[in-house]
């Protein structure tokens, strides 16, 4: 399967409430995105088709009179000039009309030069290589990522039963560079945390995978932490914008936004501590699980049994 | 300079049209207007030569240009002409309207000033020809076709399929005719057709234009050829296989069954015989194939034989064939054969009458069948070679039934005889001679070929093929990143420019902006000397419909000086952006006037114009405007009123 897919699909199986709103994409996330398409400058080349790898895009043979009467016409007009004089006629003759609610017009079968672009979300991976392609500019990448659009309507679990004797059950990821050195220095200075944590090391923090979040969730942790060398000091990338630490930071913004809207919020975090850092270490898995714990235990799990 | 010439059609048409008004008003527009009484006789022709230079732009106001174009284009040096028919299209049909029709002639002359601003001379197509002929099938019709051009001193190549041979050609493919003809006919033309150079093998691929095609084939011996000719003309065959009923009849067994082509041999000394035909209740045969078999049983039957014709659907295009075949005495009976048996050298048949469901026995001396046509088994791979049209039976469709019989969808690729649809000998042979008559004119005739051609803008064009996918006649192509366009195939239609969605391509003479300009000085001038009295636009294809307009005129068709009728060169060249313009400038209505159904000059400009139109209804509708207020119709020269219906009433 493929791993976008793959990891829409867990996505969708941990979902446990229908998102609405779009999620604000970070500066540094890349891959996630919406295409943005403007109807009325579309000379329907297909070169975005064709350039599209995943295939998120179609061709739709309709043509978007709501984009047509909407638009204001740039002072130097359209590079299609063709598309500009319909347009401007099409305004013309429609004087006070209201347009609120134009539908699009079907193009006739065997009319070739109309149509408009159909985009999908869950095949898009925000390459932007439509955008290059397009000679009419009519393509932008907005970073907001439609998860409404992927995730579709979820069926809300039950709420989990109460249960005294539960611990909450936390997966680590800590990179193998300074925060795996502070949690061996948390050993080594004897302090306590709570044992809710496992800890899976990786070799730097930017190089967990949005799907390892997903199936921690999934096989029914109740939080995932990350944990990373101090900001500016990861041994990948130092103080580049480009280091692993800071890459996930804004990657781990994006999925709690993400895990928020599909009900589970609040059970992702990432913090950072250097090797000289025991004590934060044990600070950050002692706040982290009392974070967990006020939430209570995962919802998912309810939902995989009750799926069962 | 600008100037106008007004011709008076021997003094009738000052009568009709204010001409003083006419030359006081329009005046400002050129520089010159003279007024002559026949500008299409030669004094007139000459008139006007002397008075026009290279350089001159010139607006004729007189009688339709089908009359008078070709005249005076010839003789005139200047290339930028605009031809006004104030005679057909003002004169004649507003003849109660003295001021409306004079108002209408100025308006229409006004057109033709701004027409000539945009038009620029016309385009001369590369007319190199490679004077040689590839011919696919050598049957019948392809040793017609070589025969006529080795007569004619073209250089010919015969292409035959691997299988071909030349001793069993007669048997192999009986050809509607019987073999004493056919072997007589094969006969002569091999002679004649001696001097074509003869390959079996097949053709494996094509490139170039008409005139410069060059063709690969891969012959018997397993070698490539490659040649470089200027026409091809497929002459494949038909085959013939028995019928279903074949084994039923015992064909092959029983020296009584044979086919139908058989017959003429065997009546020829023959009478008082009992012959059953059979026709195969599963095949469905072709107009010749049908027509073929009632002319052969009344041969039979006229030489004293008893002859049966169990049927079930004979189809035929002559009534007469059938009507004569019962005179001379063939019994009809529908219904099927069911069983044969050999009994002392006669078979005896039980034949089931489908209407009366009653079963009878009975004996017969011959058992005579329908084979069944059907394309060469090659004919799909050629045509994918070739990138020709099929028809719904397999064979090569012709370009225009009508007017281009022997055309086929590609430019410099013809058909003769059976390639097209079954035919008997004469039929195939006279094909031939119409195919190879039309390459002795495409490929030998000298001349000049002239015409606006689409300009392809490099920078704006997004490479979509929307005008590829479009042109009905191959005229632009994809290289590479570059759409290119070949003059050559080129029908000057401007259906192209009509699904460009970019501009970039346009019309020489026949830019958009010309488009946009035109109309809006119509509306202008119409509402100066007209005032509010709505008006109609008809967009007319310079071909069926023009015609139609014109024969209005000729027959006096009547109708309101209130329509303008604007010529374009195809009613497929019309995009929305026109349709449009025409309601924004305060057009009542916009009509649409292409070929009839089918009959477009160009292939695909009435099915086109049709589509647009409905598209453009769809938009009216949405923006909440009457869709009605647009239509496309057709207009033939056959039916004149047939503008003086569409503009009399909406919707």
């Amino acid at each position: 399967m493929d791993k976008r897919e793959n990891l829409l699909d867990t996505i969708r199986a941990i979902a446990v409430r229908t998102p609405t709103k779009d999620i604000e994409v970070p500066e540094k996330v890349v891959g996630f995105g919406t295409i943005d398409y403007k109807a009325q400058t579309c000379s329907a080349c297909k070169k975005c088709i064709l350039a599209c790898e995943p295939g998120a895009l179609d061709m739709e043979e309709t043509l978007s009179m709501h984009d047509y009467l909407r638009v204001t016409m740039p002072q130097e007009g359209f590079r299609s000039k063709n598309r500009e004089t319909l347009v401007t006629l099409l305004q013309n003759l429609k004087g006070d009309y209201d347009y609120g609610d134009v539908q699009a017009v079907s193009v006739p079968d065997g009319l070739a030069g109309y149509g408009s672009i159909a985009w999908s979300a869950e095949q898009c991976i925000a390459c932007e290589k439509c955008i290059e392609a397009c000679p009419e500019n009519c393509l932008t990448l907005q970073k907001t990522y439609k998860l409404a659009e992927v995730v579709g309507t979820v069926e809300s679990p039950p709420r989990p039963p109460e249960r005294k004797d539960w611990e909450p059950f936390i997966i680590c990821f800590v990179c193998w560079e300074c925060s795996h050195a502070a949690a061996d220095l948390a050993g080594l200075m004897h302090l306590h945390y709570p044992a809710s944590i496992r800890t899976i090391r990786i070799p730097c923090s930017g190089a967990l995978e949005p799907i390892h979040i997903m199936t921690a969730l999934q096989q029914g942790a109740d939080g995932v932490l990350v944990t990373g060398c101090l900001l500016s000091e990861c041994h990948y990338g130092g103080d580049s914008p480009k280091a692993g630490n800071f890459m996930q930071y804004d990657f781990v913004k994006f999925w709690s936004d993400i895990l928020e809207e599909i009900g589970i919020g609040g059970r992702l975090y990432i913090d950072f501590a250097s090797a000289a850092m025991g004590i934060k270490f044990a600070e950050i898995v002692e706040t982290f699980t009392d974070k967990i714990r006020h939430l209570g235990p995962s919802p998912i799990r309810v939902k995989t049994e009750v799926q069962e | 300079m600008k100037k106008l010439f007004l011709c008076t059609c021997n003094k009738t048409l000052n009568k009709r049209l204010d001409f003083a008004r006419i030359e006081k008003e329009i005046g400002g527009t050129f520089e010159s207007v003279q007024v002559h009484d026949a500008l299409c006789l030669e004094e007139g022709l000459a008139f006007l030569e002397s008075e026009v230079s290279k350089d001159d732009a010139v607006v004729i106001g007189a009688c339709t240009s089908q009359i008078i174009g070709v005249p005076i284009e010839r003789r005139l040096a200047s290339e930028q002409i605009s031809f006004v028919p104030i005679r057909e299209h003002v004169a004649w049909v507003h003849k109660d309207d003295k001021k409306g029709a004079t108002n209408k002639a100025m308006v229409l002359l006004n057109d033709g000033a701004i027409h000539v601003d945009y038009m620029v001379p016309k385009t001369s197509v590369d007319l190199q020809m490679e004077k040689k002929v590839l011919i696919v099938g050598g049957g019948i019709a392809g040793l017609k076709v070589a025969s006529d051009l080795v007569q004619l001193g073209v250089d010919v190549t015969l292409l035959e399929p691997p299988e071909f041979n030349k001793d069993s050609y007669v048997e192999m493919n009986q050809f509607m005719a019987d073999s004493d003809t056919l072997t007589d006919t094969v006969k002569g033309l091999l002679s004649a057709s001696k001097g074509s150079k003869k390959f079996n093998g097949t053709i494996t691929s094509l490139s170039g234009r008409a005139g410069l095609y060059s063709v690969t084939l891969k012959l018997e011996d397993g070698k490539d050829k490659d040649l470089l000719v200027g026409a091809i003309i497929v002459a494949t065959n038909t085959e013939q296989s028995p019928p279903s009923l074949a084994k039923t009849a015992h064909y092959g067994k029983s020296d009584n069954t044979l086919f139908v082509s058989e017959l003429a041999t065997l009546t020829s000394n023959l009478s008082g015989k009992t012959i059953l035909v059979a026709q195969d209740p599963t095949y469905h045969d072709s107009d010749a194939e049908g027509s073929y078999l009632l002319r052969e049983v009344t041969k039979a039957a006229e030489k004293g034989n008893t002859v049966i014709v169990a049927h079930f659907n004979i189809y035929t295009k002559d009534e007469n064939l059938y009507r004569k075949a019962r005179e001379s005495g063939v019994i009809f009976v529908r219904g099927t054969l069911e069983r044969v048996d050999k009994k002392k050298g006669q078979l005896v048949c039980r034949l089931e009458n489908t209407l009366e469901s009653q079963v009878r026995e009975f004996a017969v001396d011959y058992l005579v069948l329908q084979p069944e046509c059907k394309p060469w088994s090659g004919t799909r791979k050629l045509a994918e070679t070739l990138d020709l049209d099929l028809d719904q039976s397999g064979f090569i469709k012709t370009r225009y039934s009508k007017i281009k019989p022997v055309q086929t969808s590609k430019r410099g690729i013809f058909i003769a005889g059976n390639a097209k649809t079954p035919m008997n000998l004469n039929d195939a042979l006279a094909s031939a001679s119409n195919a190879s008559l039309e390459v002795i004119k495409s490929i030998i005739a000298e001349g000049e070929r002239k015409g606006w051609i689409p300009i392809i803008d490099e920078e704006l064009c997004d490479v979509c093929e929307a005008c590829v996918n479009a042109c009905p006649n191959d005229a632009l192509r994809r290289v590479g990143d570059e759409i290119k366009h070949i003059p050559m195939h080129c029908e000057f239609c401007g259906i192209c420019v009509s699904a460009c969605p970019t501009r970039a391509i346009e019309f020489q003479s026949h830019s958009k902006d010309s488009w946009m300009s035109r109309i809006e000085a119509i509306a202008e001038n119409h509402k100066k000397l007209q005032g509010k009295e709505p008006f109609t636009l008809v967009y007319a294809c310079s071909e069926c419909a023009n015609a139609s307009i014109d024969q209005a005129g000729f027959t006096g068709k009547g109708y309101s000086a209130n329509n303008y009728v604007i010529q374009f060169p195809c009613a497929g060249m019309v995009s929305p952006i026109e349709i449009l313009k025409g309601l924004v400038v305060g057009a009542e209505q916009v009509i649409i006037a292409h070929c009839p159904p089918g009959g477009c000059h160009h292939q695909a400009g009435d099915h086109l114009s049709e589509l647009i139109v409905e598209f453009t209804q769809d938009m009216l509708k949405t923006i909440g405007q009457d869709p009605d207020r647009i239509k496309a119709t057709y207009m033939i020269a056959a039916l004149p009123n047939k503008m003086q219906e569409e503009v009399a009433h909406r919707g």
